[in-house]
């Protein structure tokens, strides 16, 4: 049986396999001199093929129970997928501890957490054992930002 | 001998003690976390270990691995959600006794089963183990290649109704493992030019995107999702009584989780699931099961602890891993520069009885804690979701961070983040993923090397009898499941007819 579902992911899987069987005629050439055995392209296009026969039997719906199509994502998603991009965006500018602060602390709230008062300790105290752990113990060095480099 | 005692004494060190505790109460307590599986735990845990030696890694991540099946059952029994997916099946019985309150009885016989499989199992990794590096000795890259082939098509089996779209989620995880410099010719593939994927991708982004990430927007997609807690009084250890109804069911469960878990990429969840309905099927008391049989609890909480033991067997005879959790392990061991096989058993035994003495420690530590701590692990699974996966994130972050302090692998996170989150939402699981990426390069190689020595010839294969055994097994396993579907098929139609 087949469903619309799989029939798309089986489509893409193919415009994937394509585009990456494409891009294997770019890798460099070794010259015939040099050459023992299978060229760098071989494996990967083996494995392309092995995954366009799994794509094939998909869409024909052989060997998989027939997939319903996945519900709406909830704007929940959206938002905490927004809240992670920011995440990265805030590193570059506060630095790694204040931005994980804010983003405990903000994306806490917006997952219903009412106090803020408890977020702001809970996200204190998390930045301040992962700070112990990875920069005290273990000697890392995490990015300051923009901020930090100007203080320095 | 002498090698089992140094493995042994390392235990006494006070801080290889230290890390199998913290690794057992880690373990209980995320498995016990509803999302946060015992791989995830791993996979999360893993930058911290780098800096660790390989035994020290080795004894924190077995601990977690583990204890975190036995905290898994906390939640199945106290809520129906397990808290790790090789303890859905205890939940069948396990809740419906704890509605009638009897949840401290369930929590008992699944600490003391889980406890009876893991050292069970653990024992058979003793005696098994070195035995199957001995007969792996003869291996050479032909017989690895089919035998690394052959646990990439174990992976149809994972999941159940989807062994096509396991396959090609190993597949595409194969296709991952071969970005960056090709070792024979010192071409670059798939790199784009971009300096950081010229040394290929690293394990640790990825697993932490996989599993971490993944499960984070997962829960947001669940977000507003009311859990009933049953209330836990004590836990109760199993009477006399309890023990002579269940023993056949941990028998049972003990071995059959214990073979399962030894086959590659098969791990703890499928060993469970098998093992309930073998309980159900040898039980004298079949019509209590669904309803709250304690035999249902006993049976896959024993297997799904037996196949810990059982996973370890292939992953450090053969470097195949046995499970997704110790795919991780062993990707963790593969970038600290160590890599399982049979060597390893005369090149580094005490590392490996370090391996055995901390899994059993870790078996045994559980189970007191299990008994005496049971209420508290509960309670710490209560953490509201707006603390702790904001903070699973951060703790995703830094580990992704940490290890090349490269903002680079955090990106790499993110978006391996989003490729788990699309494919659990069209039918995948990440774990054959996994298991592609950490025998991609090994496939790779061993194929080349192989037809070095066969001077191209592929038919050359053929005249080696492990690797000619290990195709038909191979073969057998991919199509058996798309042959028993069709004959199932066939059967109902000619059924119909008749009728």
């Amino acid at each position: 049986m087949r469903s619309r579902t799989d029939l798309g992911v089986a489509s893409a899987t193919l415009v994937f396999c394509a585009a990456a069987y494409a891009l294997t005629f770019r890798f460099d050439k070794v010259p015939e001199a040099l050459m023992s055995g299978l060229g760098a392209e071989f494996f990967p296009r083996l494995i392309l093929a092995a995954m366009a026969i799994f794509a094939v039997l998909i869409a024909l719906g052989v060997g998989n129970a027939p997939l319903a199509p996945p519900p709406r994502l909830p704007r929940m998603v959206w938002i905490t997928g927004a809240a992670m991009l920011l995440f990265m965006a805030l590193v570059e500018v506060l630095g790694m501890w204040l931005a994980a602060f804010l983003f405990l602390v903000g994306l806490g709230r917006l997952w219903g957490e009412r106090s803020l008062v408890k977020l702001s300790v809970s996200a204190l105290g998390l930045c301040a054992v992962l700070y112990l752990v990875f920069v005290r113990l273990l000697g890392g060095n995490f990015p300051l930002g923009l901020l930090g480099a100007l203080r320095s | 001998m002498d090698a089992f005692l140094a493995g042994m004494a390392i235990l006494v060190d006070p801080y290889m003690l230290f890390l199998v505790v913290a690794g057992t109460v880690l373990g209980i307590v995320v498995g016990a976390l509803p999302g946060i599986s015992g791989s995830t735990t791993t996979a999360l845990l893993l930058p911290l270990t780098v800096t660790m030696t390989p035994a020290a890694a080795l004894a924190f991540l077995g601990s977690i691995y583990c204890a975190a099946n036995f905290g898994g059952s906390i939640t199945a029994i106290l809520i129906n959600t397990p808290g790790d997916p090789s303890a859905s099946a205890t939940a069948f019985d396990g809740y419906p006794m704890a509605k009638r309150g009897e949840a401290g009885k369930a929590l008992g016989m699944s600490a003391v089963s889980s406890a009876i499989g893991g050292i069970f199992s653990v024992v058979v990794l003793i005696v098994a183990a070195p035995a199957l590096a001995r007969l792996a000795y003869q291996f050479g890259p032909p017989e690895y290649f089919a035998l690394a082939v052959f646990g990439l098509s174990m992976v149809a089996a994972i999941g159940g109704d989807s062994p096509v779209k396991n396959l090609l989620a190993a597949a595409f995880g194969v296709l991952i493992a071969t970005v960056g410099l090709d070792l024979t010719t010192g071409v670059e593939r798939f790199a784009f030019g971009v300096p950081e994927l010229s040394d290929g991708i690293d394990f640790i982004p990825v697993l932490v995107g996989l599993f971490a990430i993944a499960e984070l927007l997962e829960r947001a997609s669940q977000h507003g999702t009311v859990q009933d807690w049953i209330k836990l009084n004590k836990v109760e250890l199993p009477s006399l009584a309890d023990f002579r109804k269940c023993a056949k069911s941990i028998f049972l469960g003990s071995s059959i989780g214990t073979f399962i878990g030894a086959l590659p990429a098969l791990g703890a969840t499928t060993a469970a699931l098998i093992a309930y309905n073998e309980t159900r099927r040898w039980s004298r008391h079949k019509a209590e099961f669904g309803k709250g049989a304690i035999e249902g609890v006993a049976g896959p909480e024993a297997a799904n602890n037996a196949a810990v033991g059982g996973a370890m067997v292939p992953t450090l005879a053969l470097g195949i891993p046995g499970s997704t959790t110790t795919a991780i392990i062993l990707a963790g061991l593969m970038v600290q520069g160590v890599r399982p096989g049979p060597h390893l058993f005369t090149e580094q035994p005490t590392l490996l009885y370090v391996v055995f003495s901390s899994m059993l420690a870790a078996n045994l530590l559980y189970l007191v804690m299990g008994m005496g701590a049971a209420k508290l692990f509960a309670r710490i699974a209560m953490i509201p979701d707006a603390y702790l996966w904001p903070a699973v994130f951060v703790l995703s972050v830094v580990g992704a961070y940490a290890p090349n302090q490269s903002m680079f692998d955090v990106g790499t996170m993110l978006v391996f983040g989003v490729i788990g989150f699309a494919l659990r939402r069209y039918g995948f699981s990440p774990a054959p993923l996994i298991m592609g990426l950490v025998l991609g390069k090994m496939v790779e190689e061993t194929l080349k090397q192989s037809l070095l020595i066969f001077d191209q010839n592929w038919l050359m294969f053929l005249s080696r009898p492990v690797v000619v055994v290990l195709f038909v097994i191979t073969l057998g396993g991919m199509f058996a499941p798309l042959l028993a579907r069709g004959w199932g098929r066939l059967y109902r139609a000619a059924r119909g007819r008749t009728a």
